[in-house]
């Protein structure tokens, strides 16, 4: 009896998947020669769901499509509906919103730092990040009312206002957050074990990133500039001063090195959001809540969420409930196309980092 | 970057001392922010069980129970939220839009119990954790409009000049957009006196499709856009809205409606000429008669009503003037009334020209919708003065066109409606100053709030607490000065309160009319000796007793409208007669 | 004329009346292309510079009986957003595999077979992606209804009767024998 390949099922429930996903790896030795991503255990079948509701009961639903970064599918849901229906919401909602965005892209961050280091085996890195974390979502606890699911934003704006004391905090928090890098940087990027492990490892060259639909901060790792909030504004972001840095090696190091200069960007976005908002209503309000009918039509809206580009699809028939909501999720083709390729040649112990390098989540592959 | 020299791990004792920030030893309990969205509480004395909440929960979550214990007061239901937190998403979306702001999220979170069934529960305030703490209910971020759109109207100065129209009438994008604030729960159906199907129509109205909307009021209301204008609109005052906020105007977007369907007869169809051998009579053409021949001609019963004045209306007519409810209005709808086949005698009085017995001879059923046209008096010396008149008799003659000299100073007593018409249709007619004297306080007066309001913009001087005493007259009987004094409120527990007139002052006022609108009385002349024994009247004498079918105590004679019923308006005169004409067609065993 | 007016002048000129475009707002540009000549087109595109294959939709346009097939293209340098659309017949339907042209469609393609059941010759990857062990027709589309299914294989109460018979206890007098 010979064996030529042995195979690996690297299961939903483990330390080394981002979410609730396998892999099925056949290995020759110590050596990957091919991978299946095998996916739907998530499937929650949100589209269908969606266009069995009205518009307004929609917005409950739509955060739970992807479980770290909510907020990406309110705005989007949000912004579509207002596209569709031609509402502008205020000024003040406006920058309420971006304010709500940036803070979830680095509590996302926080949870990308954690997941990459405790698959190399350093568990102290991700103790320290879901604590830092715990500290945003008590920000967001205090403006919405929920910690993780926020089902803040809705079209016609938000649907609270800022409370007392909010700004003080949240400038104290983003204090706090700059004297905690300095500490990341030392335990983590000027860190030799982590060094040798992920530098030079997993590249992605930024043409087959270009071609292979890589969006997002993994793009940028690979040397291409760029992010949605400079090439297609949304909300008030071309008001907003911030630089997109690009690191360009396109290895794992890479990609973790770029999510933290960003995070840098975001603390400075939060800083002018507070500075400069502008008072007024916060939201506009619908003609009727359950029997709306938006005009017909047919939009497609994007983002720039931390994992990459997102992009609802929504389509309208005139109706009190949608027609057909299709929702982009950056995680498709990083998963089956990028990992799935890149990962053979690779040792058994880099596939995990690799994973959570690329930020795969499953909840945004299956909806 | 490689490490920096041998020293930098001691850099590490700065967490010597730092306190950990995730679990603390000893234990401290973390506080949910004061916005926290946590189990339902909900106060049962507000909370009118619309059902609202349960419509928009989107994990539906919610349905709704009913409660014995519960009397629900009229416009509300006794049915309350029950939640199921196995699919509750806490999203906070019912409370967003509760109409009253009964229901909230508090900051509570913890339910911990080995039973399913402890999980689904009616929440009431057990839970609450306090004012200004959890998921509110708050008018700006609410998901309701409370705010009305405002009927366009003409000024107050400019009016009171002549006898056209005040309400000019909503445009059609107003009408779309307070339409669309109608959410559909259908609790202002059961504050209508006659039930009419208001979220139905509301919603042909905001699409535009106007004749089907007509469909829909006739089922129950033959006079809609009379009712459009001038109704004392119970429905808006159970609506929803008109707990936190401005109902919608139901009664404006029912005569915008009606006002868009020229010919009525185009949806309406009535076969003029269908007989089955049954007559009817009726007497008075005022809004219950007028309903109950519509309602019988639909039938092919023959109607024939016998109306005193010379024209038909009613109240409609003689009662409220013209600048309130315009003449084409009143002819357009009492013309397709009449255009159903039913026969209007004029100036012909039951009692005087024909006697009731003969029209329970020769008619199968005979219905009495007389109204109250004789007013009260005030019972002091000198009212029988040249100058001292009825209000209803003054409205009377201004809408027939008679001449009436009122002078420069009128008073007018009292605080209804009758009052304001009278006061106002007094400016019109060219006096200088006009008076209303009530004996109790302006929040105390009977009339609707816009009334007043409007009255007061024209110009009206309301004297509030004064209570005429007597009347002087001069040699030739005309009124030389009003005595009046002042009086002070005695609280009665529940009711309104006594007006006690303070005697110590007497204060004199010249006058050259005196209008009494301080109540109304039918005329029963027509129950001449032989029905006094007969037919049953309250204990006062005032109104007709009649049975769920609308008869009185004698055989085959019918009654409704103002001599029946306690409200004294338009709509539930329909309302009565459209009991009576249920009651006749089960008595003629047509229906 | 901005970037979108000279896209749509360039495609214009090239494909003739094969294409219909429109403007929809900057960065939004729409074209409608018949099933035949969806190839060349994205080709041509490809070239431009319109590199980026965001998504493929798929939308169930059942009273016309046809799916609608929308490619998501993005060009990283004019940064115009394209949505190249063309409708396929609702019986059988077909479309050939854009992997040569976007390697990316794989899975994409992969979902709207399983989704829709729109078969795309040509792709060697057409197994089930989401669902396993499915034995009912294709999910997403108009006529499949999500709780008659349920209420067929597990035998489940419906709720929706519940909170309709509650709804109706509010809805005020309603007593069809008072109707004249």
């Amino acid at each position: 009896m010979k064996t030529r390949y042995f195979e690996y099922f690297i299961g939903p429930q483990h330390p080394g998947v981002t979410g609730n996903m396998s892999y099925h790896l056949w290995a020759r030795g110590d050596e990957i020669v091919k991978m299946e991503p095998s996916v739907g255990y998530l499937h929650r079948g949100f589209e269908k769901l969606m266009e069995q509701r009205e518009w307004i009961k929609n917005v409950p639903m739509v955060p739970r499509i992807c479980v770290p970064e909510p907020d990406v599918n309110e705005i989007l849901y949000a912004m579509g509906v207002e596209e569709l229906a031609g509402i502008t919401p205020p000024e003040r909602a406006q920058y309420i919103r971006v304010l709500v965005l940036e803070m979830a892209r680095m509590a996302a961050y926080l949870f990308y730092f954690g997941g990459v280091a405790g698959a190399l085996g350093l568990y102290t890195i991700p103790q320290w990040t879901i604590g830092d974390r715990d500290y945003i979502l008590d920000r967001f606890e205090e403006l919405t009312g929920g910690r993780i699911y926020h089902i803040y934003i809705q079209p016609g704006g938000v649907r609270r206002d800022i409370p007392e004391g909010f700004r003080e905090r949240v400038l104290k928090l983003m204090d706090y957050l700059e004297r905690r890098l300095k500490d990341y940087d030392r335990l983590m990027f000027y860190n030799a074990v982590v060094e040798k492990r992920t530098k030079g490892v997993g590249v992605i060259e930024k043409e087959y990133a270009l071609q292979m639909g890589v969006t997002g901060p993994n793009l940028r790792a690979s040397g291409y500039p760029a992010d949605v909030r400079k090439d297609d504004p949304y909300l008030v972001y071309d008001r907003l001063e911030f630089d997109v840095p690009i690191t360009g090696d396109g290895d794992i190091y890479s990609r973790m090195l770029q999510r933290r200069l960003e995070f840098e960007e975001s603390i400075k976005i939060v800083r002018q959001v507070l500075e400069s908002i502008p008072e007024g209503p916060i939201m506009v309000k619908l003609p009727h809540p359950l029997e709306w009918k938006v005009p017909q039509g047919d939009v497609y809206v994007k983002v720039e969420s931390s994992k990459g580009e997102y992009g609802y699809y929504i389509v309208s028939d005139g109706g009190v409930k949608p027609y057909r909501i299709h929702v982009r999720g950056p995680s498709m083709p990083h998963c089956f196309q990028a990992a799935k390729e890149k990962i053979v040649g690779m040792r058994i112990a880099d596939v995990p980092v690799m994973i959570f390098s690329l930020d795969i989540c499953p909840p945004d592959i299956e909806r | 970057m490689s490490v920096k020299s041998l020293f930098s791990p001691l850099d590490a004792i700065k967490f010597l001392f730092k306190k950990p920030h995730t679990v603390r030893v000893p234990y401290e309990k973390k506080e949910p922010a004061t916005r926290y969205r946590g189990v339902h509480v909900n106060d049962w004395e507000k909370c009118i069980g619309c059902g609202n909440c349960a419509r928009i929960c989107t994990c539906q979550a919610i349905t709704m129970v009913p409660i014995d214990t519960i009397e629900p007061k009229p416009g509300t239901t006794n049915l309350r939220p029950q939640v199921d937190y196995g699919r509750c998403s806490f999203c906070g979306q019912c409370v967003d839009i509760c109409p009253t702001g009964s229901l909230k999220l508090s900051t509570e979170y913890l339910i911990v119990s080995p039973n399913r069934e402890d999980y689904v529960f009616i929440p009431n305030l057990n839970r609450d954790s306090g004012p200004g703490t959890g998921w509110e209910s708050d008018i700006e971020t609410h998901l309701l409009k409370f705010d009305k759109e405002e009927m366009p109207e003409r000024l107050p100065e400019e009016r009171k000049k002549d006898f056209d129209p005040v309400i000019l009438g909503f445009a059609d994008e107003q009408a779309v957009v307070e339409g669309y604030r109608c959410l559909g729960c259908a609790l202002c159906v059961d504050g209508c006196p006659t039930h009419m199907f208001i979220p139905e129509y509301i919603e042909k109205i905001r699409e535009a499709k106007y004749k089907d909307a007509l469909d829909i009021f006739f089922k129950n209301n033959p006079l809609p856009e009379i009712c459009g204008i001038v109704c004392t609109h119970n429905c808006e005052d159970a609506c929803i809205y008109s707990w936190r906020g401005q109902p919608v105007q139901i009664r404006y977007l029912k005569g915008f409606g009606a006002s868009k369907v020229g010919n009525y007869g185009e949806v309406i169809k009535v076969d003029k000429e269908k007989k089955i051998g049954k007559r009817v009579a009726v007497i008075g053409a005022g809004p219950a008669g007028l309903t109950l021949a519509f309602y019988l001609r639909k039938y092919g019963i023959e109607v024939i009503i016998y109306e005193a004045y010379p024209e038909p209306g009613g109240m409609m007519r003689y009662g409220i003037p013209r600048y309130r409810l315009p003449e084409k209005v009143l002819r357009k709808e009492i013309e397709f009334i009449k255009s159903t086949g039913v026969e209007i005698k004029f100036n012909t009085k039951v009692g005087r020209e024909i006697k009731l017995k003969e029209l329970l001879q020769e008619y199968d059923a005979v219905f009495i919708g007389v109204g109250f046209h004789r007013g009260l008096t005030m019972r002091i010396p000198g009212e029988d003065a040249v100058g001292v008149i009825q209000a209803a008799d003054f409205l009377r003659d201004v809408s027939m066109g008679k001449e009436v000299k009122i002078g420069k100073r009128v008073i007018v007593v009292g605080g209804g409606d009758v009052a304001m018409d009278a006061s106002r249709t007094a400016l019109r007619l060219g006096a200088e100053e006009v008076i209303i004297m009530y004996r109790r306080r302006w929040v105390d007066m009977p009339a609707h709030e816009e009334e007043k309001r409007e009255a007061k913009d024209e110009g009206v001087i309301f004297m509030t607490q004064t209570l005429p005493v007597e009347i002087v007259k001069n040699e030739d009987g005309s009124i030389k000065v009003v005595k009046y004094v002042k009086t002070r409120m005695v609280d009665r527990g529940g009711r309104r309160p006594e007006p006690v007139p303070i005697e110590d002052e007497v204060y004199e006022m010249e006058a050259d009319t005196v209008i009494q609108a301080i109540g109304q009385r039918a005329d029963y002349s027509l129950l001449n000796e032989e029905f006094k024994g007969k037919i049953q009247l309250d204990e006062r004498g005032t109104r007709i007793i009649v049975d769920e079918n609308g008869m009185t105590s004698v055989e085959g004679l019918f009654a409704g409208g103002d001599v029946v019923n306690r409200r004294g308006d338009i709509v539930s005169a329909i309302a009565d007669a459209r009991k009576a004409a249920r009651g006749i067609l089960k008595y003629l065993g047509v229906r | 004329m901005g970037i979108e007016g000279k896209i749509v002048e360039d495609i214009v000129k090239r494909f003739g009346d094969k294409v219909r475009a429109e403007v929809q707002r900057e960065r939004r540009v729409k074209f409608y292309i018949d099933p035949i000549n969806i190839k060349p087109l994205l080709y041509y595109l490809k070239e431009k510079g319109f590199i980026h294959l965001s998504s493929i939709s798929c939308v169930d346009w059942i009273k016309e009986n046809q799916f609608e097939l929308v490619y998501h293209l993005w060009s990283y340098e004019d940064k115009v957003h394209l949505m190249v659309k063309t409708k396929i017949s609702r019986e059988n339907p077909e479309m050939e595999t854009m992997i040569p042209v976007f390697p990316v469609a794989e899975t994409y393609e992969r979902e709207i077979y399983e989704m829709f059941g729109v078969s795309f010759p040509g792709n060697p990857n057409l197994k089930p992606l989401f669902l396993e062990d499915w034995d009912g027709p294709p999910p997403m589309r108009k006529d499949f209804d999500t709780r008659a299914y349920v209420r067929e294989k597990y035998g489940m109460i419906d709720l929706t009767e519940i909170l309709r018979q509650g709804m109706d206890k509010i809805k005020g007098v309603r007593d069809e024998d008072e109707i004249l």
